[in-house]
């Protein structure tokens, strides 16, 4: 799926991932491919971002925490939508 | 015709000044170029945000705004002029406190108006006849979103507090660098947007649909006043690069001048003493 992660100050990601977690304001869940259209409002916590191959801008490489096939980010609030397999988190 | 010492010496200061005014032309320019890139970095972030609560609003009630919706009667109005810090932008300042002063003494000459300066310029020229509640130009010293929101939360809880029953922001909209537009906007109440586009598809809502516009509609409302912050900067550095730049072109008008002057009496002097000489040795000869 498409993955977009954008904030006030810019965008932070952009590009193919498999799977997706986010910290839903009633729990955390996980977007796989092909998951039914959804907005959601997220709470502080953290973003994970799954695949094989994660490719991150260098200019905002500190903010991410990067591990073999995951990446993840700390976000105050935010607002995720998905429809289309395509996903755009607002982060705040 | 002015001695040469002068004339020498005013070169000398027109070329110095020169040389300031075109470093500041240069440093505007990189600051510029950085402006305009963080407003190109925060279209995405505002569109999307626009267009899902558009989306979500069109769905459902009028009255969906909540708190930062309602239409009062008009007794106590906010401006929120946006101004620069500092000066040497040409008349980008003057005109949007010509603005401010327009509205106070026309359109809302009947209510009672307060006034929050963001920037410097505005708040030293307002804070003498009118009611100036407060300055906020220190965000221009680190300008971030977290920072501006800061700003909006403040005029937002006033706002649902009922101090006030209309904010408006008059800030310089960026066209390009010789061009800035004086614009006034509506902050609060919201007017209700009209979507154009009917979400068609069935979504998931978590929570519910009610409560992630009430939770949109703050954010949608700070980003549009870190927009107009982001604008004013970008139009402040604009201004000041083309004000720079004119005036370097009129200071190398100056030197020019002066260089002709400067020339034009050397040659005087030359002239005289040859004529002295050449007198000097025909009275000799004869």
């Amino acid at each position: 799926m498409k993955l977009d992660i954008v904030t006030p100050e810019g965008s932070l990601f952009s590009g193919e991932a498999d799977s997706i977690v986010v910290p839903g304001v009633n729990g955390e869940f996980e977007m796989l491919n092909n998951h039914a259209p959804i907005v959601a409002l997220l709470q502080k916590g953290r973003i994970r971002i799954k695949g094989s191959e994660i490719l991150i801008d260098e200019e905002v490489k500190d903010r991410f925490t990067i591990t073999s096939g995951e990446a993840s980010f700390e976000i105050p609030s935010g607002t995720v939508e998905m429809k289309n397999n395509k996903v755009i988190v607002l982060a705040d | 015709m002015a001695n040469l010492k002068d004339i020498r010496t005013r070169i000398q200061s027109v070329g110095s000044t020169m040389q300031i005014t075109s470093a500041m032309k240069m440093v505007s320019a990189a600051k510029l170029k950085k402006a305009q890139d963080a407003i190109e970095n925060m279209r995405p972030y505002a569109e999307k945000l626009t267009e899902l609560l558009s989306g979500l609003s069109a769905s459902l009630d009028k009255d969906m705004g909540g708190a930062y919706a309602a239409e009062r009667e008009l007794k106590n109005v906010l401006l929120v002029p946006i101004t620069s810090n500092r000066g040497l932008c040409g008349a980008l300042n003057t005109n949007i406190i010509k603005q401010s002063i327009h509205l106070i003494e026309n359109q809302y000459a009947d209510v009672n108006v307060k006034i929050l300066t963001v920037g410097k310029k505005a708040h030293d020229q307002l804070a003498k006849n009118y009611d100036v509640i407060g300055s906020k130009g220190k965000v221009f010293d680190e300008l971030n979103f977290e920072n501006v929101a800061k700003i909006a939360q403040e005029i937002m809880d006033d706002f649902a507090d009922q101090k006030f029953d209309r904010v408006v922001l008059i800030y310089n909209s960026f066209k390009n660098a010789a061009t800035q537009i004086v614009k006034t906007e509506q902050f609060l109440p919201i007017k209700p947007e009209v979507s154009q586009s009917n979400i068609v598809l069935d979504y998931i809502y978590e929570p519910s649909q009610k409560e992630i516009v009430m939770e949109l509609i703050p954010k949608s409302l700070k980003t549009q006043f870190y927009k107009a912050i982001r604008d004013a900067w970008a139009s402040e550095h604009g201004a000041r690069m083309t004000s720079m730049h004119k005036a370097t072109d009129n200071a190398q008008e100056m030197k020019d001048e002066l260089t002709l002057q400067y020339n034009k009496a050397r040659q005087a002097v030359i002239t005289g003493e040859i004529l002295e000489i050449v007198s000097g040795a025909e009275a000799l000869k004869g």
